[in-house]
């Protein structure tokens, strides 16, 4: 017979306590999974999902022929998402001691996206290298938190070479984060910050895209789940020849100063160069204090830009406004002539010719030619400064050009009643004869002098100077295009600019021009050197030369100074018979075979 | 000695396929959880499939002898079980912090897993036999009983495994409870318990399981910590919603937000993927498989299977509802495996012995 074993009472109550189970567990499975579902379901998406941005390439800027002056290859970058830091000194001394980054520079850039979700990945380092690469992979789980991300990044191929024009991209900082034009960016983006970067940064810079990932409990990128792709910036193509450039850059080698070459006939700008320059591809990876100090306190200021920054008294090849005013007006006309001796006595001083025995009997083509001092003093205090004024302000030398570059400076030209406004005081007479042959109060930029070169090659009609020639969106759209503009228009009677252009001509192409050694083959190049006491150094004299070619029919108009360079025929005008023979192939058109080709033509 | 052909008719089939349901989901179940890990996946398939048919042996040997007969020999069990406790403590693998495991020709065993089963039927042994003499048991009664419950007790929360401590201690005092004691021992060892509470957690517990419990009370107390395990696994849970993300398709564990999610959190990854309708199934059938094992006990031959059986089923219910609460953030975090669903295989051999013992108290009820 069977036993019954236990009190019968006690499976009661495991009765009880099963159903009493179940129920709780039922109950609390009900509260999480359909109570509260949606929402544990939204965390658990959170949790895994984090939205990358996927950064834009920024455009492409070519040359005139299609060569790549700046674009962007990938690089390494290095991110901190705070959110997913698990300890926070183990991370950020971890990867401190691991990458030889400055602990503060780290904590400075938590800091700047302090502002941001703890999910927004902050940038700690651009450009990690492949070692530093291996070294951070190894140690990915000591790093909870640092992720890496392959981004485009900007590239300049010729490094210092046009490093003014193309200017620069770097980080936006705080500061500027906070201001409406950059209301759309975030911190660790990159933004032009000079030169044509900067102009055209609305135009460079793409759509960002966004890749929605999938991330495990370390911030590792498990899969991606869909991405939007960027969209990339429009390309600039420039006016700018990389040859011509080349050559202006090889000219300038060792030299400081600043040239522009363009086309007078639509304002093109073919080259233009600023030495000292510095490496834009130092500020693309993200420059370090040391590099950023080095550069911003080198007395040498690579940072300016010569070409339209940098103001010179133009020296000798000012003489041109006064000859262009002087025969306008019929103050003299091609047979006037002055006697020079060397020197020009007015008032209590005596001003010197830059030829000590003087030029003897010199008219106005030969006053060009020759660039006889004592001739424009004469001429110049005909005019008076208010009128040679005139005449330079016509030509737009007192402003700024329009160069498609931010920061150009205005040119500086005298007038009577510019002292008074500026100084309260009156004029002085001795003053015009400094200001007409380029000293004195008068300052000018390489940019503004090929203005005025542009201004004679073209009789009376400049352009404003343009870089780049046209936008194309990354499909092939053309998003702008540069027409030539027109900036001055300035009709004046047909013989003056006659008379100007043959004394131009002279000064090359003539023997005892001051730039006679320095003509070109087969071809006229008509020119004016300058050489400008640098005053307030005394260290040397800035040489100048503008010039245009051919002659005849002019297509290319440069502006040459070489800073503390000595004389404008000696110094500046090789570079600017450089740039011709390349620009009209003189050295390959007098070869046989090319000569033949040319001939068939 | 051959079994009776009788016996093999008598065995709880309903017992049996109860427990290869549970066992089929925990297979299924695994290998979603483990399809996560970046290689040897099939490794924990294949082990945890190892150590099943290693337990269907076990059963096999289990079901061969009478229980009484392995019920007299149990004291050379309870020994040899506290031997290789004591060898973990000498000579046992470190991992993951703990002392728990012993290697015995490449096999990682973890003998504290073995004290289960074997307490259990040590127990019921001694229970029995006083009961024989004495209905109701008083503090002279349950004297020996605490003591061999305590030495292992203390020797594996040691280790630290507060997990199977806490099974082994809570499963031997309802054991206690089911044989009856008189009420004043009941009084006394309550007053006794909360006493020793107060050292447990002053003397014995470390740093971190109190910080475990802690994030009990407050989840955001420790968010990098317990805490947040306790609510990645909550998450998990929750985000199962009615029906699941579907078998394969959870996200939480195979991202690696669950710690242990393959072991004591894998409730975490059944609930994500079958949701609350899969969930319920699964408490069922638990719930079933337990209630069975309680009706084995209640139609034993004699006392000592009923005490054994129910001994058994405690041990299983125990670790079914910590485990499953731990996952839903209604329990502390402690380590405990779901019976056969987590992976591990002294885990599953300690589960599939007690199974074993069940069937063989059921197949010998009608013994005469």
């Amino acid at each position: 017979m069977k036993q019954q074993a236990a009190p019968i009472m006690k499976y009661k109550w495991c009765k009880l306590v099963l159903i009493i189970t179940m129920v709780v567990l039922s109950l609390r499975l009900w509260d999480l999974q359909i109570m509260r579902g949606t929402e544990m379901r939204r965390l658990s998406e959170q949790n895994r999902i984090r939205v990358k941005k996927v950064i834009a390439p920024r455009g492409v800027i070519l040359d005139t022929q299609g060569r790549v002056l700046a674009d962007t290859r990938p690089s390494f970058n290095l991110y901190i998402t705070p959110e997913d830091i698990t300890d926070f000194s183990q991370t950020v001394d971890g990867l401190a001691k691991l990458l030889d980054i400055d602990r503060e520079d780290i904590l400075d850039k938590l800091k700047t996206a302090s502002g941001f979700p703890p999910s927004f990945p902050v940038k700690i380092k651009s450009d990690v290298t492949k070692d530093e690469l291996a070294k951070v992979e190894v140690n990915r789980v000591y790093l909870p938190g640092v992720s890496i991300q392959i981004e485009p990044k900007r590239n300049y191929p010729y490094g210092k070479m046009m490093a003014h024009m193309l200017g620069y991209v770097s980080e936006i900082n705080g500061d500027e984060l906070k201001t409406k034009e950059y209301k759309d960016y975030s911190p660790g983006d990159y933004i032009g910050k000079y030169g044509l970067e900067r102009k055209y940064e609305a135009f460079l810079r793409g759509v960002d895209g966004e890749k929605r990932v999938e991330v495990d409990a370390m911030g590792r990128e498990v899969r991606t789940l869909d991405i939007v792709e960027p969209t990339a910036g429009n390309n600039l193509h420039l006016n700018v020849n990389l040859d011509t450039q080349q050559i202006v850059e090889n000219e300038f080698e060792g030299k400081k100063g600043g040239a522009v070459i363009l086309d007078p006939k639509t304002g093109s700008v073919i080259a233009l160069v600023s030495r000292p320059a510095f490496d834009p591809n130092k500020f693309a990876s993200g420059i370090t204090k040391k590099d950023w100090s080095a550069i911003s306190m080198d007395p040498s200021h690579p940072l300016q830009n010569r070409a339209t920054q940098g103001r010179y008294p133009p020296g000798s090849t000012f003489k041109m406004v006064a000859a262009l005013k002087a025969l306008e007006l019929g103050i003299v006309n091609k047979h006037t002539s002055y006697n020079c001796r060397g020197g020009f006595p007015f008032g209590k001083r005596v001003f010197k010719c830059w030829k000590k025995g003087g030029h003897g009997s010199v008219g106005v083509h030969r006053g060009i030619v020759e660039s006889c001092d004592v001739y424009f003093y004469n001429v110049g205090l005909k005019l008076g400064v208010d009128r040679i004024h005139e005449m330079a302000d016509a030509i737009g030398l007192g402003k700024q050009t329009g160069i498609d570059l931010p920061g150009e400076k205005k040119g500086v030209v005298p007038s009577t009643e510019w002292k008074m406004k500026t100084f309260k005081e009156p004029w002085y007479e001795g003053e015009t004869v400094s200001v007409s042959i380029g000293q004195g109060a008068v300052w000018l930029t390489p940019i503004h002098l090929v203005q005025l070169s542009a201004f004679v090659a073209n009789e009376g009609v400049t352009f404003k100077p343009q870089i780049v020639r046209k936008i194309i969106s990354p499909e092939g759209k053309t998003v702008k295009m540069f027409e030539p503009v027109m900036e001055t228009n300035v009709r004046l009677k047909k013989d003056v600019f006659r008379i100007v252009k043959e004394g131009m001509k002279g000064v090359v192409n003539e023997p005892g021009g001051t730039a006679y050694s320095n003509r070109v083959q087969n071809i006229n190049m008509s020119g004016k050197t300058g050489t400008a006491q640098a005053s307030s150094t005394g260290k040397g004299d800035h040489a100048w030369f503008i010039a245009y070619a051919p002659a005849e029919d002019p297509t290319v108009s440069m502006s040459i100074l070489v800073e503390m360079g000595g004389h404008g025929g000696s110094q500046s005008a090789p570079v600017a018979k450089a740039v011709a023979e390349n620009i009209f192939k003189v050295n390959e058109a007098s070869s046989p075979r090319e000569a033949n080709l040319n001939e068939n033509r | 000695m051959r079994i009776d052909k009788r016996r093999l008719y008598h065995l709880d089939w309903f017992l049996i396929c109860n427990g290869l349901a549970l066992f089929g989901i925990g297979i299924l179940n695994l290998v979603s959880a483990t399809s996560s890990f970046y290689s040897g996946s099939y490794n924990f398939i294949i082990k945890q499939l190892a150590a099943f048919l290693v337990g269907l042996v076990i059963i096999a040997i289990i079901l061969r002898f009478d229980y009484r007969v392995i019920t007299y020999q149990s004291k050379w069990l309870y020994w040899s079980a506290l031997f290789l406790i004591v060898l973990v403590l000498v000579v046992g693998m470190i991992a993951g912090g703990a002392r728990r495991w012993i290697n015995i020709f490449g096999i990682s065993l973890q003998p504290s897993e073995f004290m289960k089963p074997v307490l259990v039927v040590f127990l019921a042994n001694i229970l029995y036999q006083k009961k024989k003499e004495n209905m109701v048991l008083g503090l002279k009664g349950i004297a020996g009983p605490i003591l061999w419950t305590l030495i292992p007790f203390f020797l594996i929360v040691k280790q630290p495994d507060l997990g199977t401590g806490i099974i082994i201690l809570f499963t031997s005092l309802i054991m206690l409870w089911f044989v009856g004691l008189k009420k004043s021992t009941y009084a006394i060892l309550g007053c006794v318990g909360v006493a020793a509470s107060f050292i447990v957690w002053k003397i014995l517990l470390k740093p971190y399981q109190k910080m475990r419990i802690f994030s009990f009370i407050n989840i955001d107390a420790d968010p990098s910590g317990f805490g947040y395990h306790a609510k990645q696994a909550m998450i998990a849970v929750g985000s199962g919603k009615f029906l699941g993300k579907g078998y394969m398709a959870g996200t939480q564990h195979k991202l690696q937000f669950i710690p242990e999610h393959h072991t004591d959190f894998i409730f975490t990854v059944f609930g994500e993927e079958w949701g609350f309708v899969g969930s319920i199934i699964f408490f069922i059938l638990f719930i079933s498989f337990i209630y069975r094992g309680i009706k084995v006990a209640m139609n034993a031959h004699d006392e000592l299977g009923s005490i054994i059986a129910f001994g058994m089923t405690t041990i299983i219910y125990l670790q079914f509802t910590i485990n499953v609460l731990m996952a839903m953030h209604l329990a502390p975090v402690v380590g405990i495996p779901l019976p056969f669903v987590s992976y591990g295989g002294s885990s599953l051999l300690s589960v599939l012995a007690s199974v074993g013992f069940l069937l063989n108290i059921s197949m010998r009820r009608y013994m005469f």
